[in-house]
């Protein structure tokens, strides 16, 4: 979900700039500034997962953690990516500076979608649902990034259609691996922290 | 009569034979050892994974904007090609994630000219930040963040305090 500079074309980069300055935009007007730690909290969390990374044979892969991130921020979590991505370009060398606004985006929207899609039934719900609801939205949400990473790289490249199959397919012992984690984690906030799930909107 | 023209017809298609004989030898195939100085890059990603298998292009100084070589690197994430003049040359790897590495190698003639003993220079570049290097700046991007963080409410205060 790191796409270097020189990668894209110009309309693609220009598509992501554009969406990701309205969701950023959309997201600091939602964001309650009382909660405002949260967010810097989130946003550290997905600073860092980038550095673990998961053991999934031939290769391996890192956590974005962005179903939780979502959960937790929801629109907020466009604000607060899109910093994160910067700070790691900058700090990390991952990703690069032209395609930070794509690379948002391609984060942004699955974490969001997650929030809207899950967070009201994930604190309704309760045991092996709140689980399985859990699961499914940090599975969807690393399906989704994949899906929107391989067709990015399609819009660019007509020629890479073939690799775009190859890239989902690849990440899919991943969206797992995330799935479990999502699980454990709304488990544990569910029981500890509950006004977490509730996001951060005004 | 009909002997002379037979004889002449086959006197003709020897002369085009051996006419054309150069272009007909050239679809034979050799090979041998090159003496040329090579450069060898190894790009591997910031986990310590090589860069097996994936494609890169060669750029020469010539011409910049002509892909001068095309391939995939071996193995072992090498890409190794022989240039053929001074300069800047520019070698680009990039996956099928969209991940790009972009390594500059300055050839001198003095490369050229000294076989495979002397060396190209190469500036190394780093995956990633590694070791300290990398505690230090995880610590100020974290400390960043929560910093801006704290930035809002100080500034609502602020205001508050000033109406």
């Amino acid at each position: 979900m790191h796409i270097s500079d020189g990668v894209l074309s110009a309309q693609v980069l220009a598509a992501g700039w554009a969406l990701a300055g309205v969701g950023t935009a959309v997201g600091l007007r939602k964001t309650d500034p009382d909660k405002i730690v949260r967010v810097a909290f989130a946003s550290s969390v997905f600073f860092l997962a980038s550095l673990v990374n998961v053991r999934i044979p031939p290769s391996s892969a890192h956590l974005s953690l962005l179903a939780p991130v979502g959960l937790i921020l929801g629109w907020s979590a466009f604000p607060a990516l899109l910093v994160a991505l910067l700070l790691q370009a900058l700090l990390l060398q991952f990703g690069g500076i032209s395609t930070l606004g794509i690379n948002a985006v391609n984060v942004a929207i699955p974490a969001l979608l997650a929030s809207l899609l899950f967070s009201g039934p994930i604190r309704r719900a309760s045991g092996p649902w709140s689980a399985a609801l859990a699961f499914a939205a940090g599975f969807g949400a690393v399906l989704l990034c994949a899906a929107q990473v391989a067709f990015i790289l399609y819009m660019s490249d007509k020629g890479m259609m073939n690799v775009s199959y190859f890239v989902f397919a690849a990440h899919l012992p991943l969206a797992v691996v995330e799935g479990v984690v999502t699980l454990f984690m709304v488990s544990f906030l569910k029981r500890t922290a509950p006004d977490l799930l509730q996001g951060v909107d005004r | 009569m009909t002997k002379n023209r037979i004889v002449l017809g086959v006197f003709c298609g020897l002369a085009l034979v051996f006419w054309a004989a150069p272009s007909a030898l050239a679809h034979g195939t050799g090979y041998s050892r090159s003496n040329k100085a090579a450069v060898v890059l190894d790009f591997y990603y910031s986990t310590g994974e090589t860069m097996s298998y994936t494609e890169f292009e060669v750029a020469s100084p010539a011409d910049p904007k002509v892909k001068w070589l095309k391939g995939r690197t071996d193995e072992d994430g090498r890409v190794a090609f022989v240039p053929n003049a001074p300069g800047d040359w520019t070698v680009a790897v990039f996956d099928d994630e969209g991940h790009r590495a972009v390594a500059e190698v300055n050839v001198t003639q003095e490369f050229l000219d000294g076989g495979n003993s002397a060396a190209p220079d190469v500036t190394p570049k780093a995956a990633a930040p590694q070791g300290l290097d990398l505690w230090l700046r995880c610590g100020l991007g974290v400390s960043l963040l929560f910093n801006v963080a704290a930035f809002v409410p100080l500034a609502r205060r602020r205001a508050a305090k000033g109406v």
